[in-house]
């Protein structure tokens, strides 16, 4: 079952164009429910029809509760198949949690204080623990941040990879060792059959992540959260990794979530890109729109100190984000305003009491910024 | 290959220790002064020709150094001497008594380990909670609980006042149990073994919790749960291994503590063990059990810890190639 999802004739994107399957769907007799399900996946990659999953209006509190601490609020994206989605957002904008909060994982206290997050059709709200648990690793999967921390540091690489296989699906045993070297080699693992008997400890940073990335790739799942997968990298095996990744999304044609710090990355990676700020989404629009239209304030001190992006460098930049007039954001004092307000060169008086709320300037260009024409709120809360 | 080498060198170290052990021992009992003259003191009217034909008896008209490797050459062939009180090999009443601090002390650790590992999971996982301050408080209270008392507090408790268990030896000196000897001797066992097993859990617990606190904090873990992992294998499987590396390390520590402490957890309930032995060799001061025992509890000390070293570096690969 999985070797036909693996090994799956790969269309090239570039070259079917959704018209083209439709037109080769009315030729011929009408499809099975499976064709149906994979040449719906493979327009709903161009066009904006039924997402993959729908983020909306997430908010994320700490406690206490009469005085929560909102580190991410009012949140929206949505995510089509067989796309990216780069989140771009300095360090502390509620990158992680949001992500973590798909899988329903977020730390304790942590808390989804409001809004829906709906994959694949349902709430996943809905869920009960065990059904979550049942998704988690299997249709939707994540790759973290630092791949030194995050294998298990006393079992091997192969007895790690196949328990998730044993979690998940019923094979045998020699099945599940197959898939798990199939994977390793996929990633660009050599001779995985050494691999699989080898602890975290004996492989380097770039080739933990690349198991942490077959990891991921185990069940085929529908959405991969990719967590700043190359930020803990050197800057040579951050760029092997995007390739990777390049590779990977052209092949499978997988929807993916990326979040980086890093706007060299996103440029090379991503589909549409949101870039946040203390916890609130400023911009959404397509990649190209926003190099080369960005809109709000915050997107354009961060194209504007990032060196040659609107050339969308195919180096992988290894600076973070850039440094831009005050202090970084700080989630614990949030009034009511923009919460860019305090850094903002195009601040006015407004900007300090109304909360702007998005507002769609373009063809799936949203903005948030009162300067923008966006409307303001009095209390976001 | 890496390991044997390690292994072999761990071992050899023990060995070295062993020595040095035995030479401490030995110039250190000798410093005391002559036994036998110490002996006689007490006992006024001896002739200067028995205590000389006594010395001679005991091989204690030869120098030190000579006598030292007499000793330590025995030592190799098991030979422990012959106790003055008892008139008995001392290696026989070694292990005959041994075995019953053997008896107590391995049940209470295990027993210990076991309720140390699921109480201070159970803590960890609802960390702040209810459960977890119960738990930390009932510990903290146990660990600065002097064992002796809890021993005396127990024997007032079920043996003074409800008279169900019994306080003193390893059996009944007439009738036993049921009539059988088995359920006899595990029914004295019980008020030692609760006793040590108390003392051991409340350290053995806290230290479990704040490990399980901190690895259930760590990337590995969220990585397990985001791989769709059930959340018991994660904790019992995924974090376990780690969190209990340290306390198995300190179980090494404990071994030699719960010997340190023998002599006095023994002494409570006249129990007939090692520490036991080595409190009435001193007060009567039969030398050759007390170099005997110390040779003994020096030795399962230093394989205690030998042990526990191999042990760490079996469990944790990254430790293995070093
Ligand atoms: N236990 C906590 N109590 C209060 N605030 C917290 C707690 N844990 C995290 N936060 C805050 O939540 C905010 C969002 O954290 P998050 O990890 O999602 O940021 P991020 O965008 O992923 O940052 P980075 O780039 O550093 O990974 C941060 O400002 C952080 O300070
Ligand atoms: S709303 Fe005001 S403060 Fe916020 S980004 Fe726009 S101009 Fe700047
Ligand atoms: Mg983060």
């Amino acid at each position: 079952m999985h070797q036909a999802n693996i090994s799956r004739p790969i269309t090239d994107p570039l070259t079917t164009s959704p018209s083209s399957i439709a037109s080769a769907g009315l030729s011929r007799a009408p499809l099975s429910t499976g064709e149906r399900a994979q040449v719906g996946g493979l327009v709903s990659a161009g066009e904006a029809t039924e997402p993959l999953v729908h983020v909306d209006n997430l908010r994320i509190h700490f406690p206490p509760r009469r005085a929560p601490i909102r580190v991410v609020e009012g949140v929206s994206y949505s995510v089509a198949r067989g796309e990216t989605l780069g989140i771009v957002g300095e360090s502390g904008s509620g990158k992680t949690l949001s992500s973590l909060a798909i899988l329903r994982l977020l730390p304790r206290p942590a808390q989804i204080a409001g809004g829906r997050i709906v994959f694949e059709g349902e709430d996943l709200a809905a869920k009960s623990d065990e059904e979550m648990r049942r998704l988690r690793g299997k249709r939707i999967a994540m790759v973290f941040q630092n791949p030194g921390f995050s294998l298990h540091p006393l079992m091997t690489i192969g007895a790690q990879l196949s328990e998730i296989l044993a979690v998940h699906e019923r094979l045998a045993r020699k099945d599940a060792d197959a898939r798990v070297e199939e994977l390793l080699r996929l990633v660009g693992i050599s001779d995985p059959g050494a691999r699989i008997r080898q602890y975290p400890h004996e492989l380097s940073g770039g080739m933990k992540q690349r198991v942490c990335i077959a990891r991921a790739l185990l069940c085929n799942p529908s959405l991969v959260l990719a967590d700043e997968p190359t930020t803990s990298l050197d800057v040579t095996i951050q760029a092997q990794i995007l390739e990777l990744f390049e590779e990977l999304k052209a092949r499978f044609r997988m929807s993916m979530i990326f979040v980086t710090h890093d706007m060299g990355v996103v440029a090379r990676i991503a589909d549409r890109i949101a870039v946040m700020y203390a916890g609130q989404i400023c911009e959404t629009a397509d990649a190209s729109t926003i190099f080369s239209d960005p809109q709000h304030p915050y997107t354009r001190a961060l194209l504007g100190s990032t060196p040659r992006v609107d050339q969308r460098s195919t180096r992988a930049s290894g600076f973070r984000l850039p440094t831009i007039g005050g202090s970084g954001p700080t989630i614990m004092q949030q009034g009511d305003g923009c919460r860019f307000a305090t850094r903002c060169p195009e601040a006015g008086p407004e900007c300090a009491r109304l909360a702007p709320l998005p507002l769609a300037v373009g063809p799936r260009h949203i903005v948030h910024c009162l300067k923008r024409g966006s409307a303001g709120e009095a209390n976001h809360a | 290959m890496r390991l044997t080498i390690y292994i072999v060198r761990r071992l050899l170290f023990a060995f070295l220790l062993m020595v040095g052990v035995s030479l401490i021992i030995f110039f250190l009992v000798n410093a005391v002064g002559d036994p036998i003259e110490l002996m006689m003191a007490e006992t006024p009217g001896v002739s200067a020709e028995t205590i000389e034909r006594m010395k001679v008896h005991y091989g204690l008209d030869q120098d030190p150094l000579t006598r030292y490797f007499i000793w330590l050459g025995k030592l190799l062939s098991l030979d422990f001497g012959t106790s003055i009180i008892y008139n008995q090999p001392v290696g026989s009443l070694i292990a005959t008594w041994g075995w019953q601090t053997f008896k107590i002390q391995v049940p209470a650790i295990l027993i210990a380990l076991a309720i140390a590992i699921f109480v201070g999971t159970t803590a960890a996982r609802r960390q702040h909670s209810r459960t977890d301050f119960a738990v930390m408080s009932g510990a903290l209270l146990g660990q600065s609980l002097p064992a002796f008392f809890l021993g005396i507090l127990l024997i007032l408790i079920f043996s003074y006042t409800f008279d169900v268990l019994p306080s003193y030896g390893a059996y009944s000196t007439r009738g036993y149990l049921w009539g059988s000897v088995v359920a006899d001797g595990l029914w004295h066992m019980v008020l030692p073994v609760a006793m040590l097993a108390f003392f051991n859990t409340a350290t053995l617990t806290l230290l479990m919790r704040s490990n399980m606190v901190d690895v259930l904090k760590l990337d590995f873990i969220a990585a397990a749960r985001a791989s769709g992992i059930p959340e018991r294998r994660v904790v019992y499987r995924h974090a376990l291994r780690v969190a209990v590396i340290p306390v198995l390390t300190y179980l090494g520590l404990l071994v030699g503590l719960m010997l340190g402490t023998a002599p006095v957890t023994e002494t409570v309930f006249t129990w007939p063990g090692l520490g036991y032995l080595y409190v009435t060799a001193i007060h009567q001061l039969d030398y050759p059990i007390i170099m005997g025992a110390s040779m003994v509890i020096a030795a399962m000390l230093i394989a205690a810890t030998t042990l526990t070293d191999i042990a760490y570096v079996l469990i944790d690969p990254r430790i293995r190639l070093e």
